[in-house]
């Protein structure tokens, strides 16, 4: 399988680990991926104006006719809306005119239904299946909304993903809530209220380690989550992992490679577990 | 060919602006004119009687009148000179009044200049006019309606009490539509069956309405008062005259059972079933899909009813007129997902709460949570689920479902007095007679209602819980009930849509079949001879329903009642030797009145004569009885024969429009220059680009088309079309060195007099400023030069 990549801006600051476990994971399933040239923002700079936005978008689709794979959901949220606003000949004959590279129509996927294709069922290659391990999946608003492939309010795709590394996928109502991020700036505290909500609920459901597509979503549950504890009084402690990391992990890969020591709280207590529940069975 | 020219003074209405002396010695002056005279009032019964003493007198054969504008006294000349044994068509009028004297009322002499204009004009086309015969024809006194609804049923049973035959297709296996299977219903809140049963018994037992239920309509062809309908009337696998309804002793015996439709999913029902006691024709159904062919309803039918190996009936019908009812469909509540209708248990649809309402329907009235089967203690009606929303493409209001709701709330109230029971609305929309009185009854009732769109509905633990903003006190909330009730919208009907393609109906945005005037013609289709009511058009409560099929019947009666009918003669018709059989006429005549079969063919009695196929005919082999392409020609060329304006504009406005508001405008006296010389044509679409070249080649500077305001087309999209064929327009004068400025497409409704001086006034500025008409090539032609220099 031959594709583009897409890091998108957070790649190279708070979600390092996105990229980096998005790269080994590409690596160890045989995906070739192929990074743009010449990338620039997706969209989600300009989302106020959204002929920018999808110019934007179009500027980076138009370099490439491989299918485009992005692992951050804001990315494919701002890439695929802009995908089909780019079907109305009016958006497109604007945009064009001021591209130099034209646009000529694109295909955007998330590395999340990449690697569940690169994977089938039973996949040697799986070396730590996660047996047992107790799994919130979290979607987060965007990759289901506005313009996402799946159901806007009961996905199942983390749910196979997650079957398939055979951990447990628990009942995670919150799946497809806003993480609050988007309103952290302006509404500190309404955001943290959301945040905490959804770190609550995965506590509630007995997961061991919440699963995220989106690096906002990963920002406010893991890099706040000790804030947010502090500041209600209530331990969470539950490691927050980038889905490509947990799919790293069950593929074997190693912590360095797959950035797990750049997480906030740290998984390396599942990932022991994960170790010691293989020696036990063997 | 002698004509007779006839300048009116119309008091001083003209000749207050006009040297009527002068005038009538040109009118003399033109070729082909034996006589003319100035009349004091052309429309008195002295003016008439003089045109009449004349056409005797002088033999003439044609008669051109100057005076008000045609769409005032076309109609009485028309008569006068068909009183004195000349063909009706015979007649032209020259607007010198609404159009010249009226506008111009400060600049006498170059008025006169102008109504010189179009005097010429109108006796240029005058002398190309053709007598036109009136066809009648005879038509069916048979009418079909489609769709067995309350608007359906009310449409056949006025006309056929009015004496027409009506054939009545319903494609489920019994008629009366939604209102059948709803409880009682406001705003008087009488039980709904109890005063349709008896509508749909007399349908039953007309002798004037043959029914076919369970049956489609899969072709139509034909026009006005003679379309062919071929019908199929599927397999019910019971011989309805045989059967006696007593369907116990076949569906006790029956093994299959499967969700009743008819319940919306809430009930069950057997593989042969009758949908609801009530049903017409009371008549068992065998539904092939779920039964198993075990035959025990054979054997067990005492009536020996059952027909296991019936065939569908292919059935061919002669109307004259189609109504078209087939209604509306629900909303599908699962698209929604935030609300999860068929996920949780409790979540239902007001149509699940209008059948559990329902003393004959699946709880036998109760209305019970279906996760425990008790009685709800406190239920929450969600409003506008599946309508205004864009979310999923429905930005449309479905107008009935506040008042389901209200309706709904108050039945649950009176039965369970201390159910508590919450209405989230957007705002409440109850504006109709007695409706807002209703409203105020379900607050006196103790109904809660909270301002709030709901966001989402949650399971917790079986529980159901409602999470929203109330956007009166600004808070989040999440609320639990023990039901939900969606109060989910209309949408048009999906078994309708191959039926509007046979029809040729147009959809507006709504997806709704689209009636021919928002205002004017509620019940017409675009297509002569078809009628639509009820839901079909849009979403409506009962009485507006009933009220719409009985608007059609009248408009059916009056169409058919005499037997025969009367065809303006002023259709278009094909030169078969011409035509290359390219089909741009079928795609474009807004009546489907064309059909290329071997060559181009015009049903005549279909066509409306908007000029748009002879416009768009590549090859001009379709032309027009009245309007032909030669008039409008000689009318060009005369308004270009002495040039005395700069800018000269030729400028061609739609009958219904924009013709209309330059008359407004007289009427109103806005004063404009005199620059134009209008030519009438019936739409801003018959304008083909060959007029506007031979406009601008015999000297004219500029050529203006007015037609109706974009979406009021009188024929349907004629202005979409003008316009595509201006911009092309545009592209050849900008080849062959003219300022693509010199043609100009303008809209204006009759009721915007100003907008049309308005937009006269902008293009005399813009020509101007242009220059005359070839400015341009000269330039052109000097740069050349100097370029080769
Ligand atoms: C929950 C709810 C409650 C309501 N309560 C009230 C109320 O209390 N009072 C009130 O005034 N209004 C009420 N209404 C509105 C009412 O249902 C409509 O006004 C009414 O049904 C309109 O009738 P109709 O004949 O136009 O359409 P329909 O009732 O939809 O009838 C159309 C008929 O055409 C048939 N058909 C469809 N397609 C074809 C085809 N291709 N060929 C042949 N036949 C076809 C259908 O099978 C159907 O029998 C309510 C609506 C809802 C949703
Ligand atoms: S009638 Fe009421 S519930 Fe229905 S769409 Fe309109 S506002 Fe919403």
């Amino acid at each position: 399988m031959k594709l583009a990549y897409y890091p998108g801006c957070v790649s190279q600051s708070t979600g390092k680990e996105m990229d980096a476990s998005t790269r080994a994971v590409c690596t160890a399933l045989g995906i070739e991926i192929e990074e743009l040239a010449d990338w620039n923002c997706c969209g989600a700079t300009h989302v106020s104006n959204e002929l920018v936005a999808t110019g934007l978008a179009a500027r980076n689709m138009a370099q490439t006719d491989l299918p485009i794979m992005t692992a951050c959901s804001i990315c494919y949220s701002n890439l695929r809306a802009a995908e089909e606003r780019l079907k109305e000949p009016e958006v497109l004959t604007k945009v064009n005119a001021v591209l130099d590279k034209k646009y000529r129509g694109a295909e955007v996927r998330h590395a999340l239904d990449v690697m569940l294709e690169a994977m089938p069922e039973g996949d040697e290659r799986i070396v730590l299946p996660l047996k047992g391990l107790l799994v919130a999946p979290y979607y987060g608003c965007l990759l289901t909304r506005p313009a996402g492939l799946y159901s806007a309010e009961f996905p199942v795709i983390l749910e196979t993903l997650i079957k398939r590394l055979e951990a447990e996928p628990v009942d995670f109502r919150k799946k497809t809530a806003c993480c609050g991020g988007p309103i952290f700036m302006p509404q500190e505290n309404a955001a943290d209220d959301i945040a905490f909500g959804i770190l609550s609920e995965a506590k509630r459901a007995g997961a061991e380690v919440i699963v995220t597509v989106c690096p906002l979503c990963h920002l406010m549950l893991d890099a706040k989550q000790k804030i947010l504890e502090q500041k209600k009084g209530e331990k969470i402690g539950i490691p927050v992992l980038y889905v490509t990391q947990l799919v790293g992990i069950a593929l074997g890969l190693g912590p360095e490679e797959l950035g797990l020591f750049m997480n906030t709280v740290s998984p390396m207590g599942i990932v022991e577990k994960a170790y010691e529940r293989m020696g036990n069975e063997s | 060919m002698p004509i007779g020219v006839y300048v009116c003074h119309c008091g001083l209405n003209i000749a207050g602006v006009l040297n009527m002396e002068e005038l009538k010695r040109f009118a003399e002056s033109l070729p082909d004119v034996t006589v003319a005279r100035d009349l004091q009032f052309s429309c008195s019964d002295i003016g008439q009687e003089q045109i009449q003493k004349d056409i005797a007198e002088f033999k003439l054969d044609r008669v051109v009148v100057a005076a008000c504008s045609p769409r005032l006294h076309e109609p009485t000349f028309r008569r006068a000179i068909s009183k004195a044994g000349l063909n009706p068509y015979m007649l032209e009028m020259a607007n010198i009044r609404e159009q010249c004297s009226w506008v111009h009322m400060d600049q006498p002499a170059m008025a006169t200049e102008k109504a010189k204009d179009l005097i010429r004009m109108g006796v240029a086309k005058a002398a190309l006019l053709r007598p036109l015969e009136p066809e009648s024809i005879p038509v069916s006194k048979y009418v079909l309606v489609i769709g067995g609804g309350v608007a359906g049923i009310a449409a056949a049973l006025d006309m056929a009490d009015a004496g027409l035959h009506v054939f009545l297709v319903e494609r489920r296996p019994t008629i009366g539509g939604y209102m059948a299977l709803l409880t009682d219903v406001f705003p008087t809140n009488d039980c709904s069956i109890c005063v349709l049963g008896p509508k749909m018994s007399e349908v039953f037992n007309h002798p004037d309405i043959t029914l076919f239920t369970y049956s489609e309509v899969l072709g139509v062809e034909g026009s006005v008062g003679n379309f062919t309908v071929s019908v199929i009337k599927r397999a019910r696998y019971v011989d309805e005259k045989l059967c006696k309804g007593c369907i116990n002793e076949c569906a006790g015996v029956c093994p299959v059972e499967v969700p009743s439709e008819y319940d919306f999913g809430i009930g069950k029902r057997k593989a042969i079933y009758i949908a609801y006691p009530q049903a017409v024709p009371l008549a068992a159904t065998i539904d092939p899909k779920a039964c198993i062919g075990c035959g025990r309803c054979e054997q067990a039918c005492p009536a020996q009813a059952v027909r296991l190996e019936q065939e569908p009936e292919d059935i061919k019908l002669n109307v004259g007129a189609i109504i078209v009812a087939t209604g509306w469909q629900p909303f599908d509540a699962s698209r929604k997902e935030e609300y999860g209708f068929g996920r949780y248990r409790d979540v239902i649809t007001t149509l699940q709460m209008e059948r559990m309402l329902n003393a004959s329907g699946p709880t036998k009235g109760d209305v019970v949570a279906p996760s425990t089967g008790r009685i709800a203690d406190s239920i929450a009606f969600l409003q506008c689920v599946g309508s205004r929303d864009a979310t999923v493409g429905n930005p449309y209001c479905s107008r009935i479902c506040c008042m389901a709701s209200l309706k709904n709330a108050q039945l649950v109230k009176e039965k369970y007095p201390e159910t508590d029971i919450t209405i989230y609305y957007i705002d409440i929309r109850a504006c109709g007679e007695g409706y807002e009185e209703f409203y105020l009854r379900a607050q006196k009732l103790g109904i809660n209602f909270v301002r709030s769109r709901v966001s989402r509905i949650e399971e917790v633990d079986g529980r159901l819980f409602l999470i929203f903003e109330d956007t009166q006190t600004a808070e989040i909330k999440r609320v639990h009930h023990d039901m939900a009730v969606l109060s989910v919208g209309l949408e048009p009907e999906k078994n309708a849509e191959v039926l509007g393609n046979l029809l040729g109906l147009s959809r507006r945005p709504d997806r709704f079949f689209e009636i021919a005037h928002p205002k004017m013609r509620p019940v017409e289709a675009h297509i002569d001879g078809v009628f639509i009511a009820g839901c079909a058009s849009g979403p409506k409560e009962i009485p507006i329903s009933i009220a719409q099929g009985s608007a059609a019947a009248a408009k059916a009666i009056k169409l058919l009642h005499k037997g025969t009918l009367e065809l303006e003669p002023t259709s278009a018709y094909v030169d078969p030797d011409k035509c290359i059989k390219c089909k741009l006429c079928v795609d474009i005549c807004p009546k489907k009145a064309i059909s290329v079969k071997s060559p181009a063919y015009v049903d005549e009695a279909a066509c409306k004569g908007c000029g748009s196929c002879a416009a768009a005919c590549p090859v001009d082999a379709i032309n027009m009885r009245f309007f032909s392409d030669e008039q409008i020609l000689a009318q060009v060329r005369a308004a270009t024969f002495e040039k005395k304006e700069s800018p000269l504009i030729v400028a061609f406005l739609c009958n219904w429009c924009s013709y209309g508001a330059a008359d407004l405008a007289g009427t109103s006296r806005i004063q404009y220059p005199t620059n134009a010389r209008n030519i009438r044509v019936m739409c801003s679409a018959r304008v083909d680009p060959s007029f506007v070249l031979e406009a601008l080649r015999r000297g004219a500077d500029g050529v203006l088309i007015a037609g109706c305001r974009i979406g009021e087309c009188h024929y349907r999209d004629g202005n979409y079309q003008a316009l595509q064929r201006v911009q092309v327009l545009k592209g050849v004068l900008e080849k062959i060195g003219l300022n693509p400025g010199r043609v100009k497409i303008v809209w204006c409704a009759a009721s915007e007099g100003e907008i049309y001086a308005k937009d006269l006034r902008e293009f005399i500025a813009e020509l101007k400023a242009m220059g005359p008409v070839g400015t341009e090539l000269k330039k052109l032609k000097n740069n050349r030069n100097e370029g080769e220099a």
